[in-house]
């Protein structure tokens, strides 16, 4: 009971993982409609700023504060200078992703020559230990953070014009261009506002890694999944998708084997996609059900 | 204008009979593949330091054959530029010999291209075991690599933990623990084979992506089946990982053993020296073991703090100058750099283990594998290595410190 117990703590935590990393994909994705390959990368930029800004004695919960909006300026600058220009031309925009991907992978590599950073303060060893339930205090940090940011994002989107603005862009874009909204504004807030999320995510992940520069692929994958899976361009879709995919990882790799835990919640997100395509908190947008074409 | 033409025939043709000549009086060539840019740009960089320290050794000498030796990088850290490299080495640079390779995968593919040139491959520290399993007629291997580690993981589990731990080797329970590729998995198959032969009980085999971002569950299925030693192969983040998730779940095997990596300060960076206090690793032999194992490893030490104006970044540098000195032997006594003297020489070569600064000895196999060759066993003291296996390898006055996790 105490093993099924630590397994469902650590599934949990690792959801927490997946959710703040999906979250800033899954808002890009569904507001921009782009997939943004080098997100991952994103995250890993700012593991790394993470861990410079601690080599001069500024720890990881300090760092967030100052890595977070240098990656929202960040953002708004790959969104106005590289994605931009591409609007009409989506196929492009995914290759620019792309390319921005080997990038920020290579100069990373040339600065760092690949070898693996820790950023390893007395933090990363405190563990909460309830009736032999243990739980790393990093990751019920991470847990924590990516909750509150679930929750603070769908009050921003519900609550405020630019949140609202948001959702109808999301629900019709032409539509929303019609009512007098800036779209190309929009975006350019929501990509800064994901890639400020990836700031959030590596600041508060650095503590837990070895850093390399390949690091941001072994989270993306999941995060495809878990934001598909969740719902595109929905909040607590990925939230939840999140929780699902941990879950699921920890159990599959105790109870079958920790070298197919990959392939057996591939099996059930295909499995979720054929039931429900949208994901499971996900609604099309008016032109993905057809009711009008992609706006120009 | 016929004799024009003689003369100018007569006079290409003497040019071209001159260039071997010329040749021949120059220095040898060695062209050395690593990967010098790129994630692994510091292994390929030591490695090469390596091989210059014992040329530099040699040209100090007078060289070989009456020929000093130059060494010329060859910058590959996949397989598709390992070709490349190796194209350029041995039409533009004209290298005699190519040696190798702190990359299996650019071995393999650089060692294929260097045979169309007919050019001997000579790898010093690539670890996959199919590189002399292919059977290719100009390659050799002077380093130990991946079975040599599985063996040494093994006798030192046997020799050195078990009789630490008060147990005999009929009693002990082994987890082993690798990471999904055909790198740890093929270590892990010999491991366990070697292990239920001598009636050890192998509890589990855990296997990992070395890319995961969780491996709790790994480390609660080895907790569950309470093993007195937990025996690791992978690379350096899933190795961190690892460890660090075994501390967070309060999992204290009696021994740890890592394979392949873990002795380096990245390691050392991610979990501290407390932490680390007692671990062993089964790694390429380092500069502090004693002389009577490795003669000259002091001397390395002093030639590469020289040069270099540092310690070694890396213990793979002391196997690669040993792999350089085997080579040059080697073409003493074939008195040629071609590749099938060079080889049967090298087949020739008989010493016995403890010969050189690595406690290497040379004795190839049929498929020109030194089987003389093997890795040593560390253990993390107070935040540094320190050999601790083979016994005469470590330093009058080194123990085994408390191997339990704290």
């Amino acid at each position: 009971m105490e093993t099924f117990l630590n397994i469902l703590v650590s599934g949990i935590l690792l959801g927490g993982i997946y959710s703040l990393v999906s979250i800033g994909l899954n808002l890009i994705f569904g507001v921009v409609r782009i997939v943004n390959f080098a997100q991952g990368e994103f995250v890993m930029l700012a593991m790394y700023a993470t861990f410079f800004l601690s080599t001069l004695g500024i720890g990881p919960y300090y760092a967030v504060f100052v890595v977070a909006p240098l990656m929202f300026v960040f953002g708004l600058a790959v969104q106005r200078l590289v994605l931009q220009p591409l609007q009409n031309e989506p196929m492009m925009q995914i290759f620019a992703t792309f390319g921005l991907l080997i990038l920020l992978e290579n100069a990373v590599l040339a600065l760092t020559r690949g070898e693996g950073l820790s950023l390893a303060g007395p933090y990363s060893r405190v563990v909460i230990d309830l009736f032999g339930l243990k739980a790393s205090g990093v990751r019920v940090i991470v847990f924590v953070a990516a909750t509150a940011i679930a929750i603070a994002l769908m009050l921003f989107l519900h609550r405020t014009m630019a949140g609202k603005a948001i959702r109808a862009v999301i629900q019709d874009r032409q539509g929303a261009r019609l009512m007098g909204i800036n779209v190309e504004r929009t975006y350019l807030l929501t990509f800064a506002l994901g890639s400020a999320l990836a700031g959030v995510a590596g600041a508060l992940l650095a503590p837990i890694y070895t850093l390399s520069p390949y690091i941001g692929g072994n989270f993306i994958l999941a995060a495809f999944a878990v934001v598909v899976l969740g719902g595109l361009g929905s909040v607590p879709g990925a939230y939840i998708g999140g929780l699902a995919v941990g879950l699921m990882e920890s159990f599959a790799g105790y109870y079958v084997d920790p070298a197919l835990k990959q392939a057996i919640w591939f099996i059930i997100f295909v499995a979720v996609l054929i039931v429900r395509p949208s994901g499971l908190l996900g609604r099309a947008g008016a032109e993905e059900v057809g009711l009008r074409a992609e706006a120009p | 204008m016929r004799t024009v033409l003689e003369r100018w025939l007569f006079t290409a043709f003497a040019i071209t009979l001159s260039v071997p000549a010329l040749a021949q009086s120059g220095p040898i060539r060695i062209g050395a593949i690593n990967p010098y840019s790129g994630p692994m740009a510091l292994y390929g960089d030591e490695v090469s330091r390596g091989y210059q320290l014992a040329i530099d050794e040699a040209n100090a000498k007078g060289g070989v054959l009456g020929r000093k030796i130059e060494l010329i990088r060859g910058d590959a850290g996949n397989p598709q530029q390992g070709i490349t490299a190796a194209e350029k080495l041995a039409t533009q640079d004209n290298v005699d010999i190519f040696v190798g390779t702190y990359v299996s995968a650019v071995s393999n593919a650089a060692s294929d291209t260097a045979l169309r040139y007919s050019k001997l491959y000579w790898d010093t520290n690539a670890l996959a075991a199919d590189l002399t399993e292919r059977g290719l007629p100009n390659f050799v291997r002077s380093g130990p690599y991946a079975r040599s580690f599985a063996d040494i993981s093994v006798n030192g589990t046997k020799e050195l933990l078990a009789p630490a731990l008060g147990k005999s080797v009929k009693d002990l329970k082994v987890w082993i623990e690798h990471e999904d590729s055909i790198y740890g998995t093929s270590i892990a198959q010999r491991q366990k084979a070697l292990l239920e032969k001598d009636g050890a009980k192998v509890v589990g085999v855990g296997a990992h992506n070395f890319r995961a971002i969780d491996l709790t569950d790994s480390i609660l299925r080895a907790k569950g089946a309470a093993p007195d030693v937990w025996i690791n192969t992978g690379y350096v983040p899933d190795g961190n990982l690892l460890l660090r998730t075994m501390r967070d779940q309060g999992f204290k095997p009696p021994a740890v053993m890592l394979v392949g990596t873990g002795d380096t300060p990245e390691t050392l960076d991610a979990l501290g020296a407390d932490y680390l206090n007692g671990i062993t690793v089964v790694g390429y032999p380092r500069p502090d073991q004693t002389e009577t194992f490795g003669p000259g490893a002091a001397a390395y030490l002093a030639a590469y703090k020289k040069k270099y104006d540092r310690d070694p970044i890396a213990p793979q540098g002391m196997t690669a100058y040993v792999g350089m000195q085997i080579l040059l032997e080697a073409v003493a006594a074939a008195g040629s750099t071609d590749m099938e003297k060079v080889r049967a020489a090298a087949a020739k070569m008989d010493k016995p283990a403890k010969s050189y600064a690595t406690g290497f000895g040379v004795k190839f196999d049929q498929q020109f594998q030194n089987e003389r060759a093997f890795p040593t066993v560390v253990q993390w003291q107070s935040g540094k290595v320190v050999t601790v296996y083979p016994k005469e390898a470590a330093q009058p006055g080194v123990k085994l410190i408390s191997l339990q996790r704290q």
